[in-house]
């Protein structure tokens, strides 16, 4: 029970387990819609996931300031690509807060003369960039491992035993792809912490790219991909370890 | 830049920051209504009001937990006073929160035929219970730190210029204790805000529950007073009256 108040205690663990019941409403109210008998029960959840969106606007009226205190932190690292990727991504994050607390106020009626749409598609925009960064990111970080164990010796001696017994046609075939395939799979098992991040990075993209229209999915679609990368992030508050650094 | 970061991470912060706005903006709608303001204006400051509240809930879901874990951290103190207002007041609280969650439930509309009167009055009780024992506990403290300051009691006392020979005087005793009673607060800044706090969050379960009703404005500015009390101990961790 001390780790559930720790846990809570964190502002960033309450909000994530509000956005996974967000999605998870999303994703049971898709499931639900042609389902008669359950409309009171899909009003309820509608109800809920509305709530909490609306909870969660204002939870995030000051992580603005968190964005930028990450970008001049990440501005001083070493490694240029990071740097870059990281940088980048921090100050798309920092603008989608920024824009998304005008829509808070928008919503609540402080500021009345401002296209809500615009608005809204603009830090949909900054929110897809800063993920397409972090995905960059992911993607140094893992041909970077891949290099290290290609030049280590005891990899190379694993690989040569496993590509020489292989005695199915499909991989005698294409021994390049299959030698790629499985430095990749070691790499990332190695390492679970780049292979979370980049599976919820790779589920966040779903959700501007299904409201910039680039990629249009589904409702339900959309719930899942939050609901997968909300309980990625929850996992990686609760094992700190998973957590990739920088 | 990096202590805001640091207090924005603590979700007892962003909920006591909220709860100011939230008391702010009841003050403000009292102030325009008694001015005379523009009725959508006043609509604007209300639902901001309300908005405020509900997600205060959605913020509040655990935290009958914590209460519990408090009460059981406090039935080990080993001062017997402490430990019976201490944990019955974490008690009390984790009630409060409890009624708080179901009164949530019932505004998101997932308890149908919730009576929300009977709940949200439900609620303040306990709330008032919890202050009732916070203020036993502060007055219990102070006590004790008078009796510890009784024998040291300064040779000159401001208030009294008249020689000693009439000492006897009710209102030199009383301007003495006053004094006394002063410079232990003064010396104990913890205790004086956590009086202070427990005095203003008071005024809030009284009017609700009918017991003293002072109207919306005052109510409005204690819950302000209050909150940004609570945000200094947050802030300034030694402001923390403990255990």
């Amino acid at each position: 029970m001390d780790a559930v108040v720790r846990f809570t205690n964190q502002s960033q663990g309450r909000d994530r387990i509000f956005r996974a019941s967000q999605y998870a409403c999303a994703l049971s109210t898709y499931l639900l819609r042609n389902n008669s008998e359950r409309k009171g029960l899909v009003a309820k959840l509608k109800s809920l996931e509305s709530n909490m969106s609306a909870g969660r606007k204002l939870l995030r009226l000051g992580n603005t300031v968190n964005s930028v205190a990450a970008a001049k932190r990440t501005i001083q690292l070493s490694d240029r690509v990071l740097c870059l990727c990281l940088t980048a991504a921090n100050v798309n994050r920092a603008l989608y807060f920024l824009l998304d607390n005008v829509l808070w106020a928008r919503s609540v009626g402080l500021i009345r003369d401002i296209d809500k749409e615009r608005w809204s598609l603009n830090s949909s925009r900054c929110y897809f960039l800063s993920l397409v960064m972090s995905l960059t990111r992911d993607v140094y970080v893992v041909l970077q491992l891949m290099a290290q164990r290609a030049r280590d010796k005891h990899f190379r001696q694993k690989m040569e035993v496993r590509l020489g017994e292989s005695s199915e046609v499909a991989e005698a075939v294409v021994p390049h792809l299959d030698a790629f395939l499985f430095l990749l799979l070691e790499s990332l098992k190695s390492h679970p912490a780049v292979a979370l991040d980049m599976l919820k990075n790779a589920c966040d993209l779903f959700i501007p790219l299904d409201r910039l229209g680039i990629y249009k999915s589904n409702p339900g679609v959309v719930g899942f991909c939050g609901l997968m990368s909300s309980l990625i992030g929850i996992i990686t508050l609760l094992e700190p370890k998973l957590t990739l650094k920088p | 830049m990096e202590s805001w970061v640091r207090f924005n991470s603590q979700s007892q912060a962003k909920e006591r920051v909220i709860r100011a706005a939230q008391y702010a903006c009841a003050l403000l709608g009292h102030t325009l209504q008694k001015g005379g303001a523009m009725a959508e204006l006043n609509r604007t400051v209300s639902q901001l009001e309300a908005h405020m509240s509900m997600t205060r809930k959605l913020l509040r879901l655990g935290n009958s937990v914590e209460a519990l874990e408090a009460a059981k951290k406090a039935i080990h103190l080993s001062d017997g006073v402490l430990r019976l207002c201490l944990t019955i007041s974490h008690l009390n609280r984790a009630m409060y929160f409890v009624c708080d969650n179901v009164l949530w439930a019932g505004k998101m509309g997932l308890v149908s035929k919730l009576d929300q009167h009977k709940w949200s009055q439900r609620s303040f009780r306990y709330y008032l219970f919890a202050l009732i024992l916070n203020l036993t506990r502060d007055v219990y403290e102070l006590g004790l730190l008078i009796e510890h300051q009784g024998p040291y009691r300064p040779s000159k006392p401001a208030c009294s210029p008249i020689p000693r020979t009439t000492l006897s005087s009710p209102s030199t005793q009383i301007c003495r204790k006053l004094h006394l009673l002063m410079t232990v607060l003064y010396s104990n800044p913890p205790l004086l805000l956590d009086l202070l706090k427990n005095s203003c969050d008071i005024f809030i379960p009284l009017d609700r529950l009918g017991i003293y009703p002072t109207g919306s404005g005052f109510v409005g500015a204690c819950g302000l007073v209050s909150s940004i009390l609570s945000i200094l101990t947050i802030v300034q961790p030694w402001l923390k009256v403990k255990p």
